[in-house]
Formats: C-alpha cells, sequence, structure tokens
C-alpha cells in the first residue's frame, strides 16, 4: 500500500480582504417556526467582514444551492457560513456546492441553528433567537482563521468482507461477487445460511425454506469470487476506507478443508452424540459431523468438547486422510476495501420469565423450537409431540410478545413475530385440520407487507381462537402436563382461562451476542437496544459511522427475510461505490507537525507518539515527528497533548476553537455553559436530543471538535478566563465507545488533572464538567444540560463572577506562555 | 441452549439426564454398588467425574470417597458404564442399554472370566454363594423331575446323584475377587481378575489402629488388621480398585497399581488414553507393543500360509 503524500501546511492565509457571506435558513418552519430568522439576519449583517447575508426557504434544495453559488459569483464571497441544520446532515452537500462556485471547499462552515436552537428551545423562542445569533457570529469566527485545504487521496483496494453469512450477508456477497469484486465471508458458525437455513416454510407464501436458500448458499459456495471463511472469527481490523487490513482467525475444525469430500462415513464410525444447537437441542449430532444436510461449505468438523479421540473417524476416513487432530487456530491477513456487517440476531430464551415456565415445564417451548419440530427434516421427522409424553398436542397456544414490546425487558418490536406465528397456526391447521385447537395470545397482530393481511385473514378462516390479552402466569398439571394459561381478554375485560397440552412462546429478538465485540473492533456505536447504529436513520440506513462499513439485516434492525435480502443488495451497491474506484478521497483534517516547534529535535520527548491511538505518529532522536497521513484518523489527541503546541490539526486549529471560545463568551459570559462535543457521539447525541424535540437550557452553546481527545486544557482556561458560568465537555462512553479508539481517556487524564488543579485554586467544582454521552442517548444529553444549568443557578451569578475575578490573573498568567493568534 | 439437563443426587443414586424432544440419554450411578474406587474418573476422557474424600467422624468407620459427576462435562459416552468393576453406573439411552462405544469399538469391554464346572460341586455346598463377599452367587438345585430342590438331604441318595446344580453369577457386578475361586474346595470355580496389579502398604507409615482402608475395601479378607494393629494385604483377594487410596489419611502408606486390564480386543485412542491413566505411561506401551507384535505375528503368518499355498 503506497502512502499517499503527506500534505504541507497550508500558508497562512494571504493577507486579503475577508468577503464573509450568511446564508440562513428557514426550513420550512423548522427553523423559522421558533428562531425569529429576520432577527438573526439582522443581525449577522452586524458583524465584522459579513458582507452579504441571505434568507432562503430550504438552503439544501436546488435553489438555495443555486443562490450560493450566484451569491460566491457575483459578490466574491471567500467564506461562506449556512446557518441551518446540524453539520453531520448537510455538510458534505454545502461543501459541494461552495466548490461547484469555484470556492475551496474548506472555506465552508455551518452553524447548527436547528438541531441546536429551534428544535431544542421551542417554547423559548427569544433565548433561541439568541443561541442562533451567537451560532452565527461563533461560525463567522472560525471561518475567519480558515485555510484552504486540499483533499488526500488514497488507494482502493477492490474486495470486500462481509461479516456473518446469513440471507443479507449471503446477498450482499453474491451481488459483489457478480460485480466482479472479490469477497471474503466470515462466518463464525460452520456454515452460511443463518437462521434461514433453520426454518421451515416463510411467510405469507409457505415456499421451504431451505429449499429457496439452499441454491444461493451452493451459489455462494461454489462463485469464483467468494471465499468463505467459516468457523471463523474476527480477530482485528486497521486501516480506513478502501484500506483495511483484516486479521482473521481460522477455528479448528480438525479436518483439512482440502481434503474433505463431504461423504459422512466419518460421521457414521463416531459413537458419541450431543445435542444439535442446529435443532435448538431438540436432536443431537455426532461429534464428528455437519450441523445440517445442506451445509456449505461441506466441511465435517470435531467437537472437542465431546470428542473422546477414539479416532474411529480416522480409521474410516481412510486413505483421504482428512482428519487431522493437531489442527490449531490459524491467523490469515486480508486486505479489503469495504466491509458488510451482517451478525443479523439472536432469540431470546425466556429463563428469566419464571411464570411463564420455560425451562421448567417441559411442554413449554420456543417459536424457534416448534420451527424444528414441524420442519419434516428436523429431529422428529415433521411430528409435532410433546417432550413429556412424546404424543401429539390436541390443543395448542401460541403466545406473542415474550420479552418484546415489554418495558422490563426489550422494548422494541422484534418485528417478524407476529407473521411467523401466524405462519405457525396456519401449518398446524392444514396439517391437523380439526385435530387441534389453536389458540393465539397477542398484544396487536402487526402484519404491515405485501400480502401479510391476507395471510393473518387466512390464519383467521383455519379456525384459530385469536385473544387478545396479555399473559400472567402459566401452570402446568404435574401428573399430565398439560398447562393452564391465565390471561385477560381485554376485548371482553375479564380474566380467561385456557387449557392447553402444548404452549408455544413467540420470543423477542435480541441483538446477537458477541455484537459489543464487532462494535470495538469496527468503531461502530450501538443503539440503546444494543443493535447497530446507522449514519442516518433515513437517509443513510445501510452506512455504519466508520467510512467504508456497511450493514446489511438485522444487525442493524429487526427485519423478516424480503428487507434483509433488498438491504443485503442495498449494502452491496453502497460498498461498491468505494470498492468500484481505483481512488478514494479522504477529509484532510489529519495532524500537521511543526518541525521548527517540535521539541524531539533537541530533545527526546515523543509525548505525542505515545498519545496516538493509531501509532501514525513517529519520532525518531535528532527530528521532529512525522506523521503517516494515511494511518492519521484526525482526532487530534496529539495536538492537544503535543507541549510545545507544534501539531496542528487542519480546520480544528487552536485558533480556530479559541476564535469560537471567544465569540461564544463574547456576551454574558457568566450565564453560559461552554459546551465542547465530539462529533462523533456527545454531538450526534445533541443532535438527537433536537431531532428528538427534547428540551433544555438555552444557555448551552456548543463547539464541535471531531474527538473530546482534541479539548486542549487552554480551551477551558480561556474559557474561564472569560468568564464562563459553566464548562463541559462531551464525549463518548467509557471504554469502548470512543471513535478513535482512546482519544475518550486521554481527555479523562487530562480533565482530571485540570479539574483538580483548577479546584485548588478556587473554582467550584461543578463548574467543570466531562460528560458521556452516546449517539442515541439524545434525552441523556438534555438532562445533562438541565443538571448543569440548575448547578449554574444554584451557584448564583455573583458566586461565580466572584470567582472567575479571582481566578482570572492566575489564569492569564498560565495563558501568557501560550501566545497565539 | 434450550436444552434440558436434569441432575438428581438422591440417597442412593445419582442420576445425571440430558433430555432432547426425541431422545434420552441417562447416566445412573447406583449408590449401593459404588466402593468410591478411582476407576470411573480415571477413565472418564472428559474429566467429568470427581471423586472426594468424605470427613471422617471421630470414632465412626469410615466413609467411601463420594463419586460426583460433572453434568457440563459429561457426554454420556458411557466409559464408566464399562469400565465400573463394580458395574455400579448405568448409561442408557431411551431407556435401552446400548451403548454406542461398545457397537462401535471405540472402547472394549472388561473380560471378567469366570469358568465354572458344577460336575464337580458337592450337592450340599452353599461355599460360594456365603463367601462372595458381594452376595452376586446364587446357588440353584434342579432335582431329577426337573423341578427345584428345595431340601437337599430329604432325597434318597439317588435321587441326590441326579441333582443339578446352577450357579447364577451376576456378572456384570462382579469384581473378579477370587474369593469364591479360594473358598470353593472342588474347584468348580475359576476366575481370572479382570485388573492386575500391584498393592503395597508401607508398614512404617501406617498409623496405628487406623482402619479406614479395611472399612472401605468392598472384598473381605483383602485387607486385614494383623496383630500388630497395622493392616496387611492379601493380594489374592485385591480387586486394585483403589477404595482403600483414596481414604487412606497418610501419603504414601498405601500404594495401588494396575499393571494390566482384562480385556475385549480393540484398536481405540480412547482405550489407549483410558490405560495410561488406569495403569501407568508404561504398562499402556506394554500393552500396545505386545499388540502390534501380535498384529506383526499375525501378518507373518499369513504370509507364510499364503505361500505355502501357492507352493
Amino acid at each position: 500500500m503506497s502512502t499517499p503524500q503527506t500534505p504541507k501546511q497550508p500558508e497562512t492565509p494571504k493577507p486579503e480582504e475577508l468577503r464573509v457571506g450568511v446564508f440562513i435558513c428557514h426550513c420550512g418552519l423548522n427553523i423559522a417556526g421558533t428562531v425569529d430568522v429576520k432577527q438573526v439576519a439582522e443581525y449577522a449583517k452586524t458583524i465584522p467582514d459579513v458582507v452579504f447575508v441571505k434568507e432562503n426557504r430550504y438552503t439544501c434544495a436546488d435553489p438555495g444551492q443555486e443562490e450560493i453559488r450566484k451569491a460566491i459569483r457575483e459578490q466574491k464571497l471567500n467564506r461562506v457560513i449556512v446557518a441551518a441544520c446540524s453539520p453531520r446532515m448537510h455538510e458534505p452537500t454545502f461543501r459541494r456546492t461552495v466548490s461547484e462556485a469555484g470556492l475551496n471547499p474548506f472555506l465552508f462552515e455551518m452553524a447548527n441553528i436547528r438541531e441546536f436552537a429551534s428544535w431544542c428551545h421551542q417554547n423559548t423562542p427569544q433565548e433561541a433567537t439568541e443561541r442562533a445569533k451567537d451560532a452565527v457570529r461563533m461560525a463567522v469566527a472560525k471561518v475567519r482563521l480558515m485555510m484552504p485545504l486540499q483533499t488526500i487521496e488514497v488507494p482502493v483496494t477492490n474486495k470486500a468482507l462481509i461479516i456473518g453469512g446469513g440471507i443479507a450477508g449471503m446477498n450482499a456477497a453474491l451481488d459483489l461477487a457478480e460485480m466482479g469484486f472479490k469477497v471474503y465471508m466470515l462466518e463464525n458458525t460452520q456454515s452460511i445460511g443463518g437462521h434461514m437455513a433453520a426454518l421451515d416454510k416463510t411467510f405469507p407464501t409457505l415456499d421451504c425454506s431451505i429449499c429457496i436458500e439452499g441454491p444461493k448458499m451452493v451459489d455462494c459456495g461454489r462463485h469464483p469470487n467468494i471465499t468463505i471463511f467459516a468457523n471463523s472469527d474476527l480477530v482485528k481490523v486497521d486501516g480506513y476506507i478502501g484500506n483495511f487490513k483484516v486479521k482473521i482467525r481460522k477455528n479448528p475444525r480438525y479436518v483439512i478443508p482440502e481434503r474433505c469430500t463431504g461423504c459422512g462415513e466419518c460421521k457414521d464410525a463416531c459413537p458419541i452424540e450431543y445435542p444439535n444447537e442446529w435443532d435448538m437441542n431438540l436432536g443431537t449430532r455426532k461429534a464428528i459431523s455437519v450441523p445440517f444436510d445442506q451445509t456449505v461449505p461441506l466441511i465435517y468438523a470435531v467437537n472437542m468438547d465431546y470428542c473422546i479421540e477414539c479416532f474411529k473417524c480416522v480409521d474410516a476416513c481412510g486413505d483421504r486422510q482428512a482428519i487431522d487432530f493437531n489442527q490449531k487456530p490459524e491467523e490469515v491477513e486480508i486486505d479489503v476495501g469495504a466491509i458488510i456487517v451482517s451478525t443479523g440476531f439472536d432469540v431470546y430464551l425466556p429463563y428469566d420469565m419464571p411464570l411463564l415456565g420455560y425451562g421448567k415445564y417441559p411442554n413449554v417451548i420456543t417459536s424457534m423450537e416448534f420451527e424444528r419440530l414441524i420442519l419434516a427434516a428436523g429431529p422428529t421427522g415433521g411430528k409435532v409431540i410433546r417432550q413429556s409424553d412424546g404424543q401429539k398436542p390436541h390443543r395448542i397456544a401460541f403466545i406473542q410478545c415474550v420479552g418484546s414490546r415489554d418495558k422490563n425487558k426489550y422494548p422494541y418490536c422484534s418485528n417478524f413475530c407476529c407473521m411467523y406465528t401466524l405462519k405457525h397456526v396456519v401449518q398446524i391447521k392444514e396439517k391437523y385440520k380439526e385435530d387441534v385447537e389453536v389458540y393465539v395470545f397477542y398484544m396487536d397482530i402487526r402484519s404491515p407487507g405485501k400480502g401479510y393481511e391476507e395471510f393473518y385473514d387466512r390464519a383467521r378462516e383455519r379456525g384459530a381462537n385469536f385473544i387478545r390479552g396479555r399473559v400472567s402466569r402459566i401452570d402446568e398439571d404435574p401428573t399430565t402436563h398439560n398447562l393452564t394459561i391465565h390471561s385477560e381478554d381485554s376485548l371482553l375485560g375479564q380474566p380467561i382461562e385456557v387449557e392447553a397440552d402444548m404452549v408455544v412462546l413467540a420470543t423477542a429478538a435480541i441483538p446477537k451476542k458477541g455484537s459489543a465485540d464487532i462494535a470495538r473492533i469496527l468503531n461502530l456505536s450501538r443503539g440503546a437496544d444494543g443493535f447497530f447504529m446507522e449514519s442516518h436513520p433515513k437517509l443513510k440506513p445501510m452506512d455504519a459511522p466508520t467510512d467504508g462499513v456497511f450493514y446489511a439485516g438485522a444487525c442493524q434492525g429487526l427485519k423478516d427475510i424480503p428487507f434483509c435480502v433488498s438491504q443485503g443488495s442495498g449494502a452491496a451497491s453502497r460498498a461498491a461505490t468505494v470498492i468500484s474506484k481505483q481512488k478514494w478521497k479522504i477529509e484532510p483534517i489529519i495532524s500537521i507537525v511543526d518541525e521548527t516547534k517540535c521539541r524531539n529535535k533537541i530533545a527526546k520527548c515523543g509525548v505525542c507518539v505515545d498519545k496516538c491511538p493509531y501509532g501514525a505518529i513517529k519520532a525518531e532522536p535528532g527530528k521532529a515527528a512525522n506523521i503517516n497521513t494515511a494511518n492519521c484518523h484526525g482526532c487530534g489527541t496529539c495536538v492537544a497533548e503535543c507541549p510545545q503546541h507544534a501539531i496542528t490539526q487542519m480546520h480544528f486549529t487552536d485558533a480556530q476553537i479559541m476564535a469560537q471560545i471567544r465569540a461564544a463568551l463574547e456576551d454574558k459570559p457568566e450565564d453560559k455553559i461552554l459546551a465542547i462535543l465530539c462529533n462523533w457521539c456527545s454531538y450526534a447525541g445533541a443532535d438527537l436530543a433536537g431531532t428528538s424535540r427534547f428540551e433544555y437550557p438555552p444557555s448551552v452553546r456548543a463547539i464541535r471538535v471531531m474527538c473530546s481527545g482534541r479539548v486542549d486544557k487552554e480551551f477551558i482556561l480561556e474559557a474561564f478566563r472569560l468568564g464562563a458560568g459553566m464548562v463541559m465537555v462531551g464525549a463518548c462512553h467509557l471504554p469502548y465507545d470512543c471513535h478513535y479508539i482512546s482519544g475518550n481517556y486521554k481527555m479523562k487524564a487530562r480533565t482530571d488533572a485540570l479539574k483538580g488543579m483548577l479546584t485548588k485554586l478556587g473554582l467550584s467544582p461543578e463548574r467543570f464538567t466531562v460528560e458521556y454521552v452516546s449517539a442515541a442517548e439524545g434525552i441523556h444529553y438534555a438532562e445533562v444540560i438541565k443538571e448543569i444549568d440548575a448547578n449554574m443557578k444554584a451557584l448564583g451569578k455573583e458566586k461565580i463572577m466572584a470567582e472567575n475575578a479571582k481566578l482570572k490573573p492566575t489564569l492569564e498568567n498560565m495563558l501568557k506562555r501560550w501566545k497565539k493568534p | 441452549m434450550p436444552l434440558k439437563t436434569v441432575k438428581k443426587d438422591a440417597a442412593d443414586a445419582l442420576t445425571l439426564e440430558w433430555v432432547l424432544q426425541v431422545k434420552n440419554y441417562k447416566l445412573t450411578l447406583d449408590k449401593n454398588r459404588c466402593v468410591g474406587c478411582q476407576i470411573c474418573s480415571l477413565a472418564c476422557p472428559k474429566e467429568a467425574i470427581k471423586t472426594q474424600k468424605q470427613p471422617k467422624i471421630q470414632g465412626e468407620k469410615a466413609k467411601k470417597a463420594k463419586v460426583d459427576i460433572d453434568l457440563t462435562k459429561c457426554n454420556f459416552c458411557g466409559i464408566c458404564d464399562v469400565t465400573c468393576p463394580h458395574g455400579a453406573i448405568k448409561v442408557t439411552l431411551n431407556g435401552t442399554h446400548d451403548l454406542s462405544i461398545l457397537a462401535k469399538e471405540s472402547y472394549p469391554q472388561l473380560v471378567r472370566d469366570i469358568k465354572v464346572d458344577t460336575r464337580q460341586c458337592q450337592k450340599g455346598c452353599v461355599e460360594c454363594e456365603t463367601a462372595c463377599p458381594l452376595s452376586l452367587i446364587k446357588i440353584s438345585k434342579i432335582g431329577y423331575d426337573g423341578k427345584p430342590v428345595e431340601n437337599i438331604e430329604a432325597l434318597s441318595p439317588t435321587q441326590k446323584k441326579r441333582v443339578q446344580v446352577n450357579l447364577d453369577i451376576q456378572k456384570d457386578y462382579c469384581p473378579t475377587c477370587r474369593v469364591c475361586e479360594f473358598k470353593c474346595s472342588p474347584g468348580t470355580l475359576k476366575v481370572k481378575k479382570a485388573f492386575e496389579g500391584i498393592i503395597a502398604i508401607n508398614q512404617e507409615k501406617c498409623p496405628e489402629g487406623c482402619t479406614d482402608c479395611l472399612d472401605v475395601c468392598p472384598i473381605t479378607g483383602a485387607l486385614t488388621l494383623g496383630e500388630d494393629k497395622k493392616v496387611h494385604v492379601n493380594e489374592l483377594y485385591c480387586t486394585y480398585c483403589g477404595a482403600c487410596k483414596n481414604v487412606c489419611p497418610v501419603d504414601e502408606a498405601l500404594t495401588v497399581k494396575r499393571t494390566k486390564i482384562h480385556h475385549t480386543p480393540i484398536r481405540s485412542g480412547t482405550w489407549n488414553k483410558a490405560l495410561e491413566r488406569l495403569t501407568s505411561p508404561h504398562d499402556a506401551v506394554k500393552e500396545l507393543k505386545t499388540q502390534a507384535d501380535e498384529n506383526r505375528r499375525k501378518l507373518v503368518s499369513r504370509r507364510f500360509v499364503l505361500e505355502e499355498t501357492v507352493k
């Protein structure tokens, strides 16, 4: 991999006349409904260097963008500000707009007056307007110091990795392979196929599941462009979009894949059986076996947890010599340009809901177990029988929403349970007719999909009894093992008792075990429900926050088979937008060392080398530190750590952030909360607070940095020198949430020391806080700001001003050393 | 995992179960038959069986070691069942006692070589029945008319002559101690031990007055308390099970070593490993060597015969 050329530090801009244009967006009534846009526009005109101000109904729409282009050309604007929504939303759009008009895209800045003003202060329009004005002023302050930057181009590896070989992953793999890209599939079980391969039929058409999935599995196994790593784990992912280095551990299967013909003679010789997890442990498999007949890749594996090492399989295998008991885990490293995560879901087993008796009563089973019972190739040969006596049940009760839509368990709806229960009802009714009575206890039947409502009708026509109500408990008759279900019928408004021979629980689907590891390895974030968070819930449902990583299937949110298939294809096309290119442009917001200032030239320093989470910095003795551009992710931790202030992060320079701080605290600083938020978690969380319309006090002024690791001590000192009421640093949750691996830890170490010092100097400890807010915690952000505001009010203006007056000389002294424009 | 497992530890039996929808694996340890030896825990390939020494209460007899089986490790292979000299463990699948390790020849069966020649029996003799320390022998007599004989003394001498004596030995539970053989005067019974080995008591270390080993020994007469208040061994009766060693309070006072196990012929990695643990690596190698020698001899003789016929 060639390293892209290190860009030179941009020359200090020539003293030119600054011509700033400010475009203020109404966003329909989203902004204009709360913020007095006219007033903001009038105010903007009064800011020095602003030569042009324009209001737009929708700035992001074509006419709005055209206004910007026209103004740049006609007014000779050399800096542009759009005061509208969050930069996480439309910054790329407007960067493109200004570059189309010939302006460097990095001379553009957004002021967030929607998520950060109008949406979160709807009941205090006056304060919201004030906050919007401040946002514009801060943007102007920053934009004055901005420098034109050139994007960096890196080469792209035209291969993709797909993590998880379920139906979504397989579709993504096949699509990419058909486009001509090399695809690696990583699967941690023995076979690809996922949950779908374990199902009997699919709704609403009652197609045989493995019959329609099997050919796809075989296609994946046979495709020349697809390499499957089954029985393997993801160990490590390094690199960045277009250039990922992935380390995979192939777990030993004690069978040499090249030699195994899949004949199964070893299986016949093996004396040991163990419960087959594929059959939900209803049936057994041999210690050397494949989980099911259609396994792809068809390679046997030995389960050493059960094997007694009699080596009868070795004898049976004979001259093929495919069995090797000395196999060790093997690590392989592959290069890919894009990664699709399709790790799927797990099924909740309600052991911790004792009132339902799962695990205690033999005839209470889950839907997934029922699926294996009714499957002709299943352990019972398609006979639905009770575990207690092996007899066919005559009354089956299905209980919906076990764990799902439950505030104490999983508050979300698991999406497909209603439909698969209807499928089971239809299957049972069509198989056993009047012989079996069926009861369904439901909260709501949710059947929004093509042909789904008609399927619901079909189930009702078959004569199933639908009872609307939540089951309170199930009792068992200890002799007959029959079950009594206690529920309420909410339509009749009275309690109801139903006796059944068998109870099937439609349990919640939950995030895959190991999602946390995948999230840590790939720097992904997870929502409160544990599923992976997409970049944007509407517009980027398949993009992970990490560039070059995409989602497919239920790992991002529960969905049924057709949606998984379409998302798999969607993710494939998203990945193809990366790996079809020869070069990929990355933002030049990386760090640069000023060689004249670096202390490493005269003394052994290397602080930045230790602090860089990516190991991108090298400091040879006697030479200035050198940053590898390709490995620099642009967190800015080194910038904040450098004792000589020799490192600069482009687009987030010390001077720019200082200017923002000064602009934010220009007016009545003692009433304000200065919040420095990291882009990926806390800024996104604050955005979510706005999007969700959670109101919080309008006293906060937010500054965006890429990572909390960027927060320099001097920023805090300067804020208090200027008399800020409260200062808050927002970061990703410890330990693993940081988008830049460990920036939050570096910040924590730094701020802990600083806080101690400031407290000693006489600052009330609650005036400087570090808060951890994830991208999913909008409500948490609102609560944090409320609390800080309450603390500020409790301290009182006088006390704050007195403290500030006392601190000011010391802080000025401390900041003297740090003289920068 | 919705696998239903059951572990019941009752006073007379320990039961482990895998309850699957279509299959039921069950392991039962009969605590009355179990002597607390170490054979099963050594034979288990999954190291699921542990023997725990029970605390001794002053003034009472020593208790035999308690056998505990770890349900998470057990795979119901049945090796403990096959190896137990007392037949205390039974592994069943759906209630039937067909072990797949035997069917697939993954593990040998113990050879309990007991030869009975009832023709030499004295008609009124009940020596073996009373001698068997585990009461496994039942003598039945059938008269000339095919009916069981109640009282042999009541019969006439001619009738007495025509009485047929049958020895019903519960072989599965027999540890082959040979007590019956030595008690039987006419030589009706010939017993070959399944386990061969060495047992020795270091008289210097053996604490005076302690009879712990004697208390747990299942074979009456294998260990005896001498006049010097120390325990002495009668190797003729010892089955080398090691129950005594499990309870012996002093290190190295008592040594039990197995050197050879009589079993059906087998070729299995599991057995080789079990043998190594049950005897010693040295003895295991010895068996493998004799096996290899035997194979070589067979091969050569087959060749030889072939060449002969060709000529």
